[in-house]
This record gives structure tokens, C-alpha cells and sequence, in this order.
């Protein structure tokens, strides 16, 4: 598959070792274009779009960031816990802009799921319908993260 | 039949030809343009020596071409940098007077009104390709590139270390305390690059030969995975700075500190020198962690609090366990400030650690009357 040079330096940042240790893909042998053309057809299957997903993100986010780095009771349902560190982090995706450290763990009480996420995640999935390859830490499955978030 | 493919096969030979001439063409057209750009860029694009003159004083004598932040780095002169030139941390900032082209759209993110209206750009994104005019902060000269030996790395807690790099190249450092230095991890087997990140210098600036860390394991961290799993006594490493204006106020005003995990670093060094220089001041260090195995060098502390005049350490935990039989403070730091505060106007707060901790501790402040103006923390959280 022939890629542009910009291209290359997106695949190249999506490695191990680049910008983090374990990198975007985890084990997925597919090209970056494919993987987030699947997630976007499971989403439309699923009629919701990588905003309203990135919206729910950022608004457990935000509410978890109040918490001190502790653990809160969001809605009565979801169990959430953000814990920052210092430093940020860039995108795979070249343009400006560095993200803040940090992973977000959000438990439905209900349905005992959990799901962790980091302020990248929320990044990639709004502006770029990535939601990393499979295997990879923060990989997050559209039709699982529905069922956790929104119910 | 037969008679009917013969002109047939003639015409598609000669479309085939006629396709082939066609890509010999733009393919020449192609390859002609690509030679005269290698040609452009060798001699047009030559900007020749080129003067960048700093601060009305210093001029260096330059060959044009490279961005600011390399020429610079080049000369001795390191500017901070976290990306090492992408474009995508936005430390390298200096005022551009003169010669630096127009703001580019790579800086703009990073730039916020008052500094685009002071001409302050991106370092590495500022190619240099005519005689240029900047100013940077006199500490900048007070930077150099060390190369030294971990004589000591010390497990502090479960994910804490503390590294003790005695400085080999140049012998010494001078820093202030409360600063920090851009500590280089080379490439090694997970990852594909060296990467550089700022780490506070946890030792006395008084003790010149050698500097202290204290670094915390960040899930997924390519410094930090190489600095806890990779990293042996004995090993070389170099590291730029100091850097920093997370610095102790000249004032009698009372301090407090905040600072969890490894932000627990730069207030050390602040509380060694206050503690040289018999401070009396009215210092209290709250120290929030989560367990009791987050705790560490308590005993340093408790010598501090009988050698310095007016100081008192006061941990914090979130989440004690039962079993340890916890009799501090429990629970989070916030409520416990306003004991100390006697006058917001004269009390000064030097925060460091995570950026959650960071922004609720300055909304507490902020309720308990002290100003911006005597909240401080590091640049880099």
C-alpha cells in the first residue's frame, strides 16, 4: 500500500517507543486508515457519532478532575477515578497541541464494566475517529464503551 | 477474423507507444523540476552567514538555514525543550524583534494574545534566513549540557526511585532551588528515540558536584520506564539546565508547600536551603498521598522540623488502610490550610505535583484570599 510522507509519519508515531512505550495499534496488523474506517462503520451501525462519544468522555473527565485525584459517585451509576501526572503528551496525528497525562477509570455500577481512558483518547476520537487498534492499553471498543457509558 | 485483429493490434501498439512517450514526458518534466528545486535549495536557499544578535549584546555569527532553536542549541545556548523541536510542546519561547517572518500557523496553539502582540514565537518553528533579532531571559546563559554517573539509584516508595548523578562534565552546577533539568534517557530497547524530559533537582544547591531526582513511574512513560527498569549505577548520562523560575520568593513571608509523590522533589531542595541559610520563616510542608506506602523520607523531614526554626511537615492520607493503624491527618489537604494561614497577604504557596492536585489546592487558595500573585508552581506540571 503506497502512503504519502505524512502518512508514514503518522503509521511511524503509532509504533512502540515513539511517543509512548506501548504506541496506538497493540497487536492490530492493520493500517491506521482501516482500523478507524471499521470503528466508523460500527458507530454508524450503531447511529452515534465519535462526538457524542468524545462528549461523554470529556464530561466524565471534567467531573473526575474535580475529585483531587480520588474516586466520585457520578449519577448514581459510574464509579470514576482520574489520576494526572505531570507532563503532557503529543498527538499521533501531526499538528500542534500536547494533552495532559493521565488516565481516567470509569466503572458502571450497574453492569460491573470498566473502561479507562486517557485525555488523548478523548482527542483522538473527537478529531480523528481513532479509537487505537486492538490489543493496544488504550483501545476502547465503540459498541462496548456505549454499552458502559450510556446506560 | 483474422483480418480484423491485425489493425486492431496495430492501433494498441501505437496507444501503448503513445502512453509511453506521455510518462517519458512528465516523467522528464518531473525529474527536470526536482533538479532544479536540489539546485534551488543549494543555492538559492542559501542564506549564507547570517548575525543573530540577543539582547542588544550578543551576536553570533551564524550560517542561515536551520531553525532558531537548533542554531542556538548549536552555540551553547539552550532554550527549554521538551519535544526537541517538533512544534509540539511549546517551551522554546523567545521574543522575535526583528527577521523572524511571519507568525506561523504551527505556533499560533501555543501563543496566546499578549504574547503574539509581544512577538514571542516558537523557537524551533523560526528558521533563520536573514539577520535576526531576540531576546531571551539572562537565566538562559546559565544553562549548559552536564554529562555525569549515577553513583546511587534508591527505591523511595513502590514507584518512587531517587537517582544520584554525580556530574562529571563540567565538574559542576550552579542552580537555584526549586529548579529543574531536561534529563536525556537514551534510545534503548522500547523505544525507537532518545526522548528528554524535565525532572526537579531534589539535592541542596549548596552540594554543586552532584544533583539528586526524584522520578516517579508514569504508566506507559518512555523516560520514566527507562529511568525505573533500564537505568544502572554506573551508567552515563547527560541531562541540560538548570531551568526554571519555580524559585524561593526573596521575602519574610510565611511559605507553604504542597507537593504529593515525586512533586515532593524541588520543595526538598527549597527546604535544604532554607534550612543552610538559618530561614525563619513560617514554613509548613503538607505532604498528601494516598497509603501509607506512598510515604517516604519522613525521617528527613523530622530532622528538618528540629533544625529549622519555624517549620512543621505535616503528611496527609486519602486512603488509609485499616490495617495501617494511621493516627495523622487523613483525608485531603484543602481543609487543613487555613489553620496555618495568620495573613493571605504575607503567605506564600509553592504547589508541585499532579496538575488535579495543582488546580484544586489554587481554587482553595484562591478562596482562602491568597492572589495569584504568591501561588507558585512548576511551568512543566
Amino acid at each position: 500500500m503506497k502512503q504519502t510522507p505524512q502518512e508514514k509519519k503518522i503509521q511511524k508515531n503509532m509504533q512502540p517507543g515513539v511517543i509512548t512505550l506501548s504506541g496506538f495499534l497493540g497487536n492490530d496488523n492493520r493500517h491506521y486508515h482501516d482500523i478507524i474506517d471499521e470503528d466508523r462503520r460500527t458507530l454508524e451501525k450503531l447511529s452515534i457519532t465519535p462526538e457524542e462519544i468524545a462528549d461523554r468522555l470529556q464530561y466524565f473527565t471534567d467531573l473526575a478532575w474535580d475529585s483531587y485525584d480520588g474516586s466520585i459517585i457520578i449519577d448514581d451509576v459510574y464509579q470514576v477515578e482520574y489520576k494526572s501526572y505531570r507532563g503532557r503528551i503529543p498527538c499521533p496525528f501531526p499538528h500542534a497541541g500536547m494533552y495532559p497525562k493521565g488516565t481516567i477509570t470509569l466503572k458502571n455500577l450497574n453492569c460491573g464494566k470498566e473502561i479507562c481512558w486517557t485525555p488523548l483518547n478523548i482527542h483522538l476520537i473527537r478529531e480523528h475517529c481513532f479509537f487505537e487498534g486492538k490489543g493496544s492499553p488504550h483501545r476502547i471498543e465503540p459498541s462496548e464503551v456505549i454499552q458502559i457509558l450510556f446506560k | 477474423m483474422v483480418l480484423s485483429v491485425f489493425p486492431v493490434s496495430l492501433s494498441y501498439n501505437s496507444m501503448f507507444i503513445s502512453i509511453l512517450i506521455t510518462i517519458g514526458i512528465v516523467a522528464g518534466i518531473g525529474g527536470f523540476l526536482a533538479l532544479l528545486l536540489v539546485i534551488a535549495e543549494s543555492t538559492l536557499a542559501n542564506y549564507g552567514e547570517c548575525t543573530i544578535t540577543i539582547n542588544e549584546k550578543k551576536e553570533l555569527k551564524v550560517k542561515g538555514g536551520s531553525s532558531l532553536l537548533n542554531i542556538l542549541n548549536n552555540n551553547k545556548i539552550f532554550l527549554s525543550s521538551a519535544c526537541g523541536g517538533r512544534g509540539s510542546c511549546g517551551f522554546c519561547k523567545c521574543k522575535v524583534i526583528e527577521g523572524g517572518g511571519p507568525l506561523l500557523p504551527t505556533e499560533t496553539p501555543f501563543l496566546d494574545e499578549d504574547e503574539k502582540k509581544n512577538n514571542i514565537r516558537l523557537a524551533c518553528q523560526v528558521k533563520v534566513k536573514q539577520d535576526i533579532k531576540i531576546e531571551i531571559s539572562t537565566g538562559i546563559f546559565a544553562v549548559h549540557e552536564f554529562t555525569g554517573t549515577v553513583t546511587k539509584i534508591k527505591d523511595l516508595t513502590h514507584d518512587i526511585k531517587e537517582l544520584t548523578i554525580e556530574i562529571t562534565n563540567p565538574k559542576n552546577i550552579d542552580f537555584k532551588a526549586g529548579q529543574y533539568v531536561q534529563f536525556v534517557a537514551p534510545r534503548y530497547e522500547r523505544s525507537r528515540q532518545s526522548v528528554t524530559r524535565a525532572y526537579s533537582i531534589s539535592s541542596s544547591p549548596e552540594q554543586k558536584d552532584l544533583i539528586k531526582l526524584i522520578i516517579k513511574k508514569v504508566p506507559d512513560g518512555l523516560c520514566t520506564t527507562y529511568i525505573h527498569e533500564y537505568l544502572k549505577e554506573g551508567d552515563t548520562v547527560s541531562f541540560t539546565g538548570p531551568f526554571g523560575d519555580f524559585i524561593i520568593k526573596d521575602t519574610q513571608n510565611d511559605m507553604i508547600f504542597i507537593a504529593g509523590g515525586s512533586g515532593k522533589a524541588p520543595i526538598i531542595s527549597m527546604l535544604e536551603y532554607l534550612n543552610t541559610h538559618n530561614s525563619k520563616r513560617r514554613l509548613v510542608y503538607f505532604f498528601g498521598a494516598r497509603t501509607k506506602k506512598d510515604l517516604y523520607l519522613t525521617e528527613l523531614f523530622e530532622k528538618l522540623e528540629k533544625e529549622l526554626k519555624d517549620f512543621a511537615y505535616v503528611p496527609i492520607l486519602s486512603r488509609p488502610e485499616e490495617s495501617s493503624e494511621w493516627k495523622g491527618k487523613t483525608g485531603y489537604i484543602m481543609p487543613y490550610l487555613k489553620d496555618f494561614i495568620a495573613d493571605p497577604t504575607k503567605t506564600e504557596a509553592y504547589l508541585c505535583g499532579s496538575p488535579g492536585m495543582i488546580d484544586a489546592v489554587t481554587k482553595e487558595l484562591h478562596e482562602l484570599k491568597i492572589s495569584d500573585d504568591n501561588i507558585f508552581y512548576d511551568s512543566f506540571s
